[in-house]
């Protein structure tokens, strides 16, 4: 698994990939300089809703969506996957290191701007520390779901980023937030649970609760079986 | 060296049975096809390949790689059944122990070096020693010197070898290989030659599709032919070239006197008709090689000079197309 894990590292961390997710996730942390830079301090109000507003809901599942498209998806497509594809390997071995290197770069890259974002925005004061941290858990395990589903996406067909992109705007942005049935079957409702039972008490309200922490972890494991459950029956695309 | 290639003489012969099947042969193909939507592909086909090398021989979009994208258990037959060493290739991952496959496609990821692509190859096969097996492999191929440099750098003939290298790291007992030639310098084409005939010295069995007669010729011991997703001809190449040399076939033919010899052909029992034109002669004869034997004799005892003798179909197309067509 080292091996496909760092071949992926290395192929995903091409770089004007890296540099556009990098400006991407750095948005926050330029707001928030350019808050301070202009002589106000920190606004703890303004701390949740830009974390949420922006982060959560928008930052963080595009930049899933290039990693976790790029990490299987494209390389389906350009033909480079054949050659891990044709060994004698179990399908989830090709899968989960490819999770574990999208997710954590998307962690890596949105836990740092949650926390170096969060402080120019809301300050160090303990309460809003707690908020920090509660937000960078929570975007860290959301990092891993919204890839996994991606990978999936990648695997059954080779429209997964035009698919992504309509899923993470139209599903997680609009409908989710609107109708409440739905909202059981959101990651984003996921990562505003896990915050809900992390964070000090009145930060946010969240139709799952703490329940969105199994719910995450449920989504991770059964959409990683069914991206490899896919692999194992992935046809080559664009044949004669 | 001993090629067997089996098939079923006619398309309306039932599948094969278990008494007559080549179980003993690596590659079984069993009434197999393969359509997409309403487009057939791969239609009917039924062939088993032994040791030996075999050529896949069939013009672009014949259904040449989707017959060994089955073979490679990377397209799920829509009929019949694909059978490597007995077992089916189709979702059985373990079939890559015995396949070494090297598909048409250039892309390798170009930061590799020749030498990680192939160690990499190694380790996802679970070979003990991945860095020695993949220094033979890359010697195999004679690209030890390169060996440092990224695949990005590589020329497409380098490409090509360093994906032979990481189908071969393992040790196959099968190659599958996907238009090899394509891309190579005659001298890296002796080469690959060269190497594929030793691997099947090996006692190993190869097959490589290409859409060049020649090519197939110089290097395979049997040949399938495909056209249009049928199996239009198999067995030895000197069989096959005499099929496709000896089909009817017409020449234009320039002379002093078109008139006089066309009546001196009408007496040939190789030739069906002819028909005089403004400044030539079209000669319809049963076969090619007949013909271009009696056609100076012909015209030296009608005493008529010949000045163009052509053969007006001998595309490589309109060969597929003949042989399908007598089966």
């Amino acid at each position: 698994m080292a091996a496909i894990a760092i071949v992926t590292a290395r192929a995903l961390l091409g770089r004007r990939r890296t540099i556009l997710m990098l400006l991407l996730a750095g948005a926050p942390i330029l707001l928030g300089l350019l808050i301070r830079l202009s002589g106000r301090g920190a606004r703890p109000a303004n701390l949740e809703p830009t974390l949420e507003g922006l982060l959560v809901s928008t930052i963080l599942p595009l930049v899933a969506l290039v990693f976790g498209t790029a990490a299987l998806g494209s390389e389906l497509d350009d033909g480079t996957a054949i050659h891990i594809l044709t060994k004698p390997i179990a399908r989830w071995v090709i899968v989960v290191p490819k999770l574990v290197v999208a997710g954590g770069l998307t962690a890596a890259m949105l836990v740092v701007s949650t926390i170096l974002s969060g402080i120019l925005l809301g300050g160090t004061a303990s309460h809003e520390i707690a908020v920090i941290v509660a937000f960078a858990v929570a975007i860290a395990i959301g990092s891993f779901v919204y890839v996994a589903i991606f990978l999936a996406l990648g695997a059954a067909t080779s429209r997964g980023l035009v698919i992504g992109l309509g899923y993470a705007l139209l599903w997680e942005g609009l409908l989710a937030g609107a109708l409440p049935g739905t909202q059981l079957l959101s990651v984003r409702e996921y990562i505003r649970g896990i915050i809900s039972a992390l964070a000090p008490a009145g930060t946010l309200t969240s139709v799952v609760g703490a329940q969105g922490f199994v719910a995450a972890v449920l989504a991770l494991v059964v959409i990683t079986a069914l991206a490899s459950l896919r692999l194992a029956a992935y046809e080559v695309r664009a044949s004669e | 060296m001993t090629v067997t290639v089996t098939v079923r003489p006619t398309a309306t012969e039932g599948p094969i049975s278990a008494a007559t099947a080549p179980t003993a042969q690596p590659i079984v193909l069993d009434r197999v096809s393969r359509w997409y939507g309403n487009v057939v592909a791969v239609n009917d086909i039924s062939f088993g390949v032994g040791a030996g090398i075999t050529g896949l021989l069939g013009p672009n979009g014949a259904g040449k790689s989707t017959l060994l994208h089955m073979l490679a258990g990377l397209l799920r037959p829509s009929a019949g059944q694909v059978l490597i060493e007995g077992r089916p290739a189709w979702r059985d991952p373990t079939i890559y122990r015995r396949i070494g496959l090297v598909p048409e496609r250039e892309a390798v990821h170009g930061f590799l070096t020749g030498r990680q692509f192939v160690e990499l190859a190694a380790r996802l096969q679970r070979l003990a020693g991945p860095a020695a097996a993949a220094a033979v492999a890359l010697d195999t191929v004679d690209l030890a010197p390169a060996a440092d440099r990224p695949v990005g750098t590589y020329s497409k003939g380098m490409r090509q070898r360093v994906k032979i290298a990481a189908a071969l790291v393992h040790d196959p007992s099968i190659l599958l290989l996907d238009e090899p030639f394509n891309g190579m310098d005659p001298r890296q084409r002796l080469h690959m030659m060269d190497l594929l005939r030793t691997m099947a010295g090996e006692g190993r069995t190869i097959l490589f599709s290409s859409h060049i007669l020649e090519e197939v010729e110089r290097l395979a011991d049997g040949i399938l032919v495909i056209y249009a997703g049928r199996l239009a001809a198999s067995g030895d190449y000197r069989e096959i070239r005499r099929l496709m040399t000896d089909r009817p076939n017409t020449f234009r033919i320039r002379s002093s006197d078109d008139r006089r010899l066309a009546a001196a052909f009408m007496t040939e029992p190789a030739v069906f008709g002819t028909e005089l034109g403004d400044d030539r002669l079209t000669v319809r004869a049963s076969e090619f090689s007949g013909f271009t034997r009696i056609v100076a004799r012909v015209a030296r005892d009608a005493g008529v000079r010949l000045l163009e003798v052509a053969p007006t179909d001998d595309s490589l197309e309109s060969v597929f197309a003949y042989l399908v067509s007598r089966r």
